[in-house]
C-alpha cells in the first residue's frame, strides 16, 4: 500500500475539514485515482445528519500517487480534530503570526511503532532564510475492503425540488438567532423561487421568505414528464429538520460558493456544498439531514 | 381580515430599527416585560426581585408610521373628536401586553442587523468635539460646556446612522390587532432580499410593582454626563456587593456661584460612590466642578446602600445613553434616568424623540445590610 501526495491548496482542505470537524471527530476519509471521499455517517450524529463529500485530487493535491491491492483504493479513518489542528499549522502560516512561511506540504502513509499513520512533512522557510521542516503524524485506521463496501449513502426518493440557497453566511446569522428559540426547523421551497425558514413554537413563531432564488431543473425537464400533481410550481414542499443540525450544516459556509438544497417533503432534505465555481467545482460536500416526524 | 370591522390597535414603521432595538435592549434583564401602547409611544416595564423597576419610554416620533387606535370603539370616536386635554381618561384605555422580551430582541436582531454598534463607535467620535458642532447645536447656556459637547457627540452618531459602514438598516413594520392576538412584526433589510415575519405571543399584563417617586421628597438630584457614571461604575470589582450613593449639600451656593477650581480641595466633595464586598472597598468621589456635575441639588447629607448586581443591570441603558439623571428621595428609592440620544431626522429638531430608560431601585436596608 503506497500513497504519497503533496498539498497544493492547504487551505482549501483546511475550510473543508474545518466544516467537517463540527460535525464530527472522527470521519473516513477514502483515496481513490482521482477523487477523495469524505464520510461522515455515525449514527450519534446530532439529527442524524450524514456528509458524503467528494473532492477532485487535482483541486487539492499533486504529485499524487496511489496504489493497494483493493484497486488502488485506500480508506482510513481518522481523528478530524487532529487533521484541522495540522492543517492550520499548515495552512495559517503565510500569516504573521507565524515564525516560517511554508513552501511545501507533504501527505504520506507511514508506519510508526507498528501504527499506521498519516504523515504530514511541512517544509518552510523562517524570516531569516532557514529552512524548517514540521512533521505531524495523525493515527488511522485502514479500513478492510469488506467494510468499506458496507459504506452505504442514505437512499433518498427523488427530490420534490432544488433550489439554490442564498448566502450560507446569512443564513447562518438567522439560524443562529432561531436555534434557541427552537429544537425544529422547517424548511420550504417551492418550484417557483421562493423558500422558507420557519419556526414555530408556543410563545413565537417566524418566518424568514427569500423570493427570487433559482430553481435548477436537473432532471426533471430531461429525464421524465412532470407528474401533473406536481405541476404546480407554486406548491410549497416542506421538511422539518433539526435546528442544531442545519446549523451545522450552515458552518460548511467557510468553504461554499454555490449551495443548492433538495427537499423530499417529509422525508429528508439534501444539501450539495459546492468547493469553488459551479461550473469549475474542485468538489462538491453532499449533506443529508433527515426530517423529523413530530408525534401529533 | 380585521380592517372592515375595526382597525388594529397599533401599526408602526420605521426604517432603521437599530434605535428602537438599542432601547429595548437597556431594559432587557428580564424576559419577562409588559409593554404599553399609548397614542405617544411604547412603555416597556421590566422588574426584578421587588426592588428594580426598569422602564423604556419609547416615543412614536422615532417611526416613520405610528398609528394607535384604541381598544373599544367609544374610545375611538371620542379620539378623534376630543382634544389632548383628557390625559388620564386616555391612560386607562392604552393596550397592554406582557411579552418576551429576549425573544423580541432575538427578532428584531434576525439578521444580525440590530447589533449595539453606538457604543462602540463613541470612542471614535469623541475625536470630533472641537470641530463637529454644527450651527444648530450652539447652545443657549455659555458654561454649559459639557452638554453642548454631548450634543455634539450623538449629532455625530446620528449622521453615522445614515451613512455608517453597515449601510441601509433594517427596516420593519409592526402590528398589533389587540388584546389576544400576537404583535406581528415584519422585517426586511432591503427590498431585494428576504422578508422575516414574525409573530410574538402576547400574555394578559399582571399589574407589576409600583415605585412611584415623589419630586418633593427628593433630596438629591444630579444631572451629569453618563460617561461620569459609566467609567465609576465600571472600576466596582464583580466582588463588590453593596453600592452606597454619598451626597452632601454645596458648601454655600452664594460663596460657590462663579469660582470652582480654587476651592475645590477644600471642601468635603459633592458626591461620593462607595462599593463593599468581602475583599475590600472602592472609593470614588466627583469633584464639585460644573464640567463633572452638570447640576447638583442637595438639601441634606444622604446616604443610601444598594446592591451592586442591581446598578449594574443599568450598564447597558448606561453605556447607550448620553447623559444621566440621578435622584434619591427621603427614603432611599434611586431613580436613575438615561437619556438616549436618536438617530437625528433631517426634518425633526434635535431631542423631540430622544427615548429615555428609568431605573427604580429600593435602598438596601442599613440594618440588615
Amino acid at each position: 500500500m503506497r500513497f504519497r501526495a503533496s498539498i497544493e491548496n492547504p487551505q482549501t482542505f483546511f475550510r473543508i475539514i474545518q466544516a467537517i470537524e463540527k460535525l464530527q471527530k472522527k470521519c473516513i476519509i477514502k483515496f481513490t485515482e482521482d477523487v477523495m471521499y469524505i464520510i461522515c455517517n455515525s449514527e450519534a450524529n446530532e439529527g442524524g445528519i450524514q456528509v458524503w463529500s467528494q473532492i477532485k485530487i487535482d483541486s487539492v493535491f499533486t504529485s499524487y500517487r496511489i496504489q493497494s491491492n483493493a484497486a488502488n483504493v485506500i480508506t482510513l479513518a481518522l481523528s478530524s480534530e487532529t487533521l484541522l489542528a495540522i492543517l492550520r499549522s499548515a495552512a495559517v502560516p503565510s500569516k504573521s503570526t507565524s515564525a516560517y512561511e511554508t513552501e511545501e506540504i507533504v501527505m504520506k502513509l507511514a508506519k510508526k511503532n507498528d501504527q499506521a499513520v498519516l504523515s504530514f512533512e511541512i517544509s518552510g522557510m523562517t524570516r531569516q532564510g532557514r529552512r524548517v521542516h514540521v512533521s505531524h503524524d495523525v493515527k488511522i485506521e485502514v479500513m478492510k475492503p469488506a467494510d468499506v463496501a458496507n459504506l452505504k449513502e442514505p437512499m433518498c426518493p427523488e427530490p420534490d425540488v432544488h433550489i439554490i440557497l442564498p448566502p450560507l453566511q446569512k443564513l447562518r446569522t438567522i439560524v443562529e438567532r432561531l436555534r434557541p428559540m427552537s429544537d425544529f426547523l422547517a424548511v420550504r421551497a417551492n418550484n417557483n423561487g421562493r423558500l422558507h425558514l420557519s419556526i414555530q413554537t408556543d410563545g413565537v413563531a417566524v418566518d424568514t421568505e427569500w423570493k427570487n432564488c433559482k430553481n435548477t431543473t436537473r432532471a426533471a425537464g430531461a429525464s421524465q414528464e412532470p407528474d401533473p400533481e406536481t405541476n404546480d410550481p407554486d406548491q410549497l414542499f416542506s421538511v422539518l429538520v433539526s435546528t442544531r443540525s442545519f446549523f451545522k450544516f450552515l458552518n460548511s459556509h467557510v468553504v461554499s460558493t454555490t449551495t443548492i438544497a433538495c427537499i423530499c417533503q417529509n422525508h429528508c432534505m439534501i444539501l450539495y456544498v459546492y468547493v469553488g465555481d459551479l461550473a469549475d467545482a474542485g468538489g462538491v460536500l453532499t449533506f443529508y439531514i433527515p426530517g423529523q416526524i413530530l408525534g401529533d | 381580515m380585521s380592517d372592515s370591522q375595526q382597525p388594529p390597535v397599533l401599526k408602526a414603521s420605521v426604517h432603521d430599527l437599530r434605535y428602537f432595538s438599542t432601547l429595548l435592549r437597556g431594559v432587557n434583564f428580564v424576559n419577562r416585560a409588559t409593554v404599553t401602547i399609548t397614542q405617544t409611544g411604547f412603555v416597556v416595564v421590566v422588574e426584578e426581585a421587588r426592588t428594580l423597576l426598569a422602564t423604556a419610554y419609547i416615543f412614536s416620533e422615532i417611526f416613520d408610521e405610528y398609528t394607535y387606535n384604541s381598544d373599544s370603539t367609544e374610545q375611538t370616536v371620542a379620539h378623534s373628536q376630543g382634544s389632548d386635554g383628557d390625559e388620564s381618561q386616555k391612560l386607562e384605555e392604552n393596550a397592554a401586553f406582557e411579552i418576551s422580551l429576549n425573544t423580541l430582541i432575538e427578532c428584531l436582531n434576525i439578521f444580525g442587523t440590530a447589533g449595539n454598534n453606538s457604543t462602540a463607535k463613541q470612542g471614535r467620535f469623541t475625536q470630533w468635539k472641537q470641530d463637529g458642532g454644527s450651527d444648530d447645536e450652539v447652545d443657549a447656556d455659555e458654561d454649559d460646556n459639557a452638554r453642548g459637547k454631548d450634543r455634539r457627540r450623538s449629532t455625530a452618531k446620528g449622521i453615522d446612522q445614515y451613512f455608517g459602514g453597515s449601510g441601509k438598516g433594517t427596516g420593519m413594520r409592526m402590528s398589533y390587532p389587540g388584546s389576544g392576538y400576537p404583535l406581528t412584526l415584519l422585517i426586511m433589510e432591503d427590498s431585494a432580499g428576504p422578508t422575516t415575519t414574525c409573530e410574538l405571543t402576547t400574555y394578559e399584563a399582571e399589574p407589576h410593582l409600583e415605585l412611584p417617586f415623589v419630586a418633593e421628597r427628593t433630596v438629591l438630584k444630579i444631572i451629569l454626563k453618563s460617561s461620569w457614571l459609566r467609567d465609576a461604575l465600571s472600576e466596582i470589582d464583580s466582588s463588590c456587593e453593596k453600592l452606597t450613593f454619598i451626597g452632601n449639600p454645596p458648601p454655600d451656593t452664594a460663596v460657590n456661584g462663579r469660582q470652582r477650581a480654587p476651592l475645590r480641595t477644600s471642601i468635603a466633595p459633592l458626591l461620593r460612590i462607595q462599593a463593599s464586598g468581602t475583599f475590600g472597598s472602592t472609593e470614588m468621589e466627583y469633584p464639585n466642578d460644573r464640567e463633572v456635575l452638570e447640576s447638583f441639588e442637595c438639601i441634606q447629607p444622604v446616604r443610601f446602600s444598594y446592591r451592586v448586581a442591581h446598578i449594574n443591570r443599568t450598564l447597558r441603558a448606561l453605556q447607550s445613553s448620553s447623559k444621566t439623571s440621578l435622584r434619591i428621595d427621603d427614603e432611599g428609592l434611586l431613580s436613575l434616568q438615561f437619556l438616549m440620544p436618536a438617530p437625528r431626522k433631517p426634518n425633526k429638531p434635535d431631542g423631540s424623540s430622544d427615548g429615555f430608560i428609568e431605573f427604580r431601585c429600593l435602598p438596601l436596608d442599613d440594618e440588615v445590610h
